[in-house]
Order: C-alpha cells, then structure tokens, then sequence
C-alpha cells in the first residue's frame, strides 16, 4: 500500500504524524522519515451519519489507530462492528473527492 | 496592567436571521453594548472583531473595516480576529489588552457570524475546515465527529453515560425557555429524546454516540461588550463589572498526538491561569457559562476547568447541581446548547450573559446573589482555549 510518512525525532525518539517544524517533545528539529508498520489497534471510534458536503453518504466510520511501531493516525474503519483495542490491517484507497479529484487515505480492515 | 471594566453589554436574539447580512447584526449588537453603557457621542479608540469564517459563509472579508463604517466610528482602529470557535473570546482578550496596557480606554468588541446563509452540509464542511488538512479532514471528519470520538473515550474512562449526556440536554434547553435571545425555545424530555423505545426518531445518531441533541444548533447572531478603563467606567450609566481574570492554552492540531485524548490540557491551563489573575478559585465562582458544542463538552470542562473532580461531572449534572438554584449553576443562559453557535459570536455572548448575570439583570434565569463568573471558550477541538473570570465591585 501506499503510506502516511511520520516523523521519528532524532533526538528523543518521539514518534509523530502529522508534521511538525519542531519536535512536540523535546524541541528537536531532526527527524527520521518513518512508515507505519505493522498491525493497528483502534483507539477510538465513531459512526458518522451527517457527512460534510461532498461526501455523499451515510455511516461513515472513522477511528484514531495506533500501529505497532507507534504511529498514530486517524483512517476510515471498513469494519461493521468495530471495538476499541481490535487489530486491524491497513489499507490506502480513496476517501474524498477534493475539486474534482480522488484523494486517497488509509482505512482498516479486520486483521 | 490597568483594570478593565465591561461597561457596556448588547446581544441580539440568536436565530436564523434571513433579513440581516452579518455586518448588520454586528451593528445592531455593538450599539446595543454603546447605548447600555450610556456612551453617547464619547469616541471609541478601538474595535476588535471575533469571527471565524465571513469569507466562506457569506463571501465577505474585511469585516472590521465594514462595521466601523457602518457605526460610523471612523478613525477608530478596527481589526477581525479569527482562532476558530474561540474567535469571540480572542477578540475579548485583545480589548482586555488594549485597555489593560493603556494603549486604548474604549475598546468595542463585538462576535458575529451568520451561518445559515449556506446549507446544512456546507455548514459542516465550513466548520470542519478548522481540522487537520491532510491528517484529518480528508477523510470526512466533522466536528460532532470529533466530538463522538472523543465522548466513546471519556464514558469509557469515566463512566459518563447517555443518561449524563441527555440530562445537560434537557437542562440547557430548559434555560434556553427563560431566555429571551436563545436560539432554541423548545422543552424537551428524557423520554422523549432517551428512554421512550421510539426516542432515536426524535433524537437520531449523529455521529455514534453522539445523536442529535448533544449538539449545538446552527446560528445566526451577534454580542457585543464595551470595555474601559476604570475611571471612564465611572462616569457612565451601569455598575461595574471587571474582567478579573484571563487564561488562554493551546494543545496539538490533531485529537490523536495527545498522549491521552481525555485530557483536555488547553482547558485545564486556561483555566488556572484566569483563576491565578483573578485570585480566586473555582470554588468562588457562582455562575459558568461552558462552552457546550456538545453535551460531552459541559460535563469534561466542568472537570477540567476545575469545578468537579475527574469523573464527577455527569453525577453533578445528574444531581442537579449544576441547574439554576443548584450549587453551581452552569449555562443558566441555556449555552450553546440552546442559545445557540454562532461561532465568532460566542466568546463574546458567554461574557454578555456573565455581565448580566452579576449585575442582576438576567431575568427569568437569573442565578441569585451571583458575583463572581467564569466562562470558557473552547476553539478547534481543545486546541485552542480562553477562559475569563469576570467579578462584580462590591
């Protein structure tokens, strides 16, 4: 699959995704381009009916995951009955269609 | 720093409000604040605009540049400030510093937006636009998204439950009927909207579990305070009401980077930081207007704040505490639950609501022998944060 790229800081090893300019925590500004790897367990979730214009569809299910090498990140869960702490696999494919084109984002499915 | 006093206050009634543009209710609700104050022809030295989003609700900017025209208030400086859902309570916090530090003695501040102008997704869409580009809106996340996520965390760790919820519901759009500017005038009950089995057709999900009336409206409005020294103060019409304390915290863009997505550190800075100005604690406080986008909201900045410990906010709610005539009566103006969003405006209307609170002119909702308040204003999601104490001379 195609990937997220997080940041591992040099300095201290925190791990984080998005970017930031300076490390969140110890101010660093070296970093390791890293990928997620490994399984991701869902941390949160939620079932979303009321979807923004453009997105033309009904419960929608989004979740913060963490992977095995710490990468936390926000996906679409392609799960029908989700839970906090399963494990899920990691997907890329199109979430979102911006001014005429596909964007494409990680989802999830059951590991 | 030179005390500041809320001299004047003005609201116009949230809504929908199809017949006003947004610099014509933010008029309306800065002369309204001039006029409470007993202002007269006394020149103002500077106005600072709380609003989030004229340019993609209503296809305007340069908003502040607008509204003084349209007050005629020429040469006064005039300057928009936009931080999201906090927008009004920033611009709060300028005037507070343009007064505190000398470099103006009358300071309007005035919170608009007018929201309805597009439809309801559009709305969302407008809103969500305060996310993460890349890490979070792409994949359709809103704020009652945000907010549902969010909320499965907190009843897990805390114990709060839908009953907790619907209760800071049913109690703010209680307020909301003994408020003449509330959005919503419209009672609703735990059956109707929890435990009735049809109850998910009055209250369906929204984003799980979050359903329908754990959020605010969609609102159209304005308020407005005139802040001043304290010797001008003085010499106009309305008792004095100082702005004691201001606090304000950011946390991380992203609900996902903080290392526990409960803990709302922002509020919790915030908010010891206005108590540490002020000299007080919570335990002073008599009234609070919480920023309850969602119902989940009221009950974790009740803790955060610090006015309940951790996991005791939704058993106060369940309680009573927390309703007009308990121990702390929170949002007696009905908050955002039922006064209604808009979103520039509301930083500005919790102060409005406090003003009127401790100068005993709140009417029907009014919280008695109130003299000390606090009001939280709550911006992205956690990520940027202003807290105010306001306290009554005498």
């Amino acid at each position: 699959m195609n990937k997220i790229t997080a940041y591992k800081c040099n300095n201290c090893g925190q791990i984080m995704y998005p970017h930031h300019f300076r490390c969140l925590s110890c101010y660093g500004r070296d970093f390791e381009e890293i990928n997620p790897e490994g399984k991701a367990k869902l941390i949160t979730y939620t079932v979303v009916n009321e979807l923004p214009w453009g997105i033309d569809e009904r419960g929608r299910v989004l979740g913060v995951v963490k992977f095995d090498n710490n990468v936390k990140a926000l996906g679409v869960i392609n799960v029908d009955k989700p839970k906090i702490g399963m494990k899920l696999i990691a997907g890329w494919e199109p979430v979102r269609v911006i001014g005429g084109q596909k964007v494409y984002g990680l989802s999830f499915s059951k590991a | 720093m030179r005390p500041v006093v809320v001299s004047g206050v003005g609201m116009i009634p949230f809504e929908r409000r199809d017949e006003d543009s947004l610099v014509d209710m933010m008029a309306m609700a800065g002369l309204r604040a001039m006029d409470d104050a007993g202002l007269g022809d006394r020149p103002v030295d500077s106005v600072y605009v709380g609003n989030m989003a004229s340019g993609l609700f209503n296809h305007q900017v340069s908003v502040a540049s607008a509204l003084v025209d349209r007050l005629s208030l020429m040469p006064a400086a005039a300057d928009r400030v936009e931080n999201g859902p906090a927008s009004g309570g920033s611009a709060v916090k300028n005037g507070f510093l343009a007064v505190a530090s000398g470099f103006n003695d009358v300071v309007l501040v005035i919170g608009g937006e007018k929201m309805r102008e597009v439809i309801g997704p559009r709305a969302t869409d407008i809103v969500a636009c305060m996310t993460h580009p890349l890490a979070e809106y792409i994949y359709g996340v809103t704020l009652p998204a945000m907010a549902g996520m969010f909320t499965r965390l907190y009843m897990e760790k805390y114990g709060v439950t839908r009953k907790h919820l619907t209760e800071v519901a049913v109690k703010n759009q209680e307020n909301g009927l003994l408020n003449p500017y509330a959005h919503i005038q419209m009672k609703i009950t735990m059956e109707g909207t929890l435990t009735h089995p049809q109850a998910h057709v009055n209250n369906p999900v929204v984003a799980d579990p979050i359903h329908l009336y754990d959020c605010c409206p969609v609102s159209d409005g304005a308020a407005a305070v005139l802040l001043t020294t304290e010797e001008i103060a003085k010499e106009l019409s309305k008792p004095s009401v100082y702005i004691a304390g201001v606090g304000q915290a950011t946390d991380t863009h992203t609900l996902q980077e903080r290392s526990d997505p409960t803990e709302l550190k922002a509020v919790q800075i915030a908010s010891q930081k206005a108590f540490e100005m002020a000299e007080l604690t919570p335990q002073d406080i008599d009234v609070a207007e919480l920023h309850d986008a969602f119902t989940i909201l009221e009950i974790a900045e009740s803790e955060q704040a610090g006015f309940f410990p951790l996991g005791e906010g939704g058993k106060a709610v369940d309680a009573g505490e927390t309703r007009i005539g308990g121990s702390l009566p929170i949002n007696p103006s009905g908050g955002l639950k039922a006064r209604g969003h808009p979103v520039g405006a509301t930083g500005v209307a919790q102060v409005v609501e406090l003003v009127w609170q401790l100068r005993n002119e709140a009417g029907e909702h009014q919280v008695e022998d109130a003299s000390k308040g606090f009001s939280l204003n709550f911006g992205g999601f956690g990520n940027n944060v202003l807290a105010f104490v306001l306290r009554r001379e005498g």
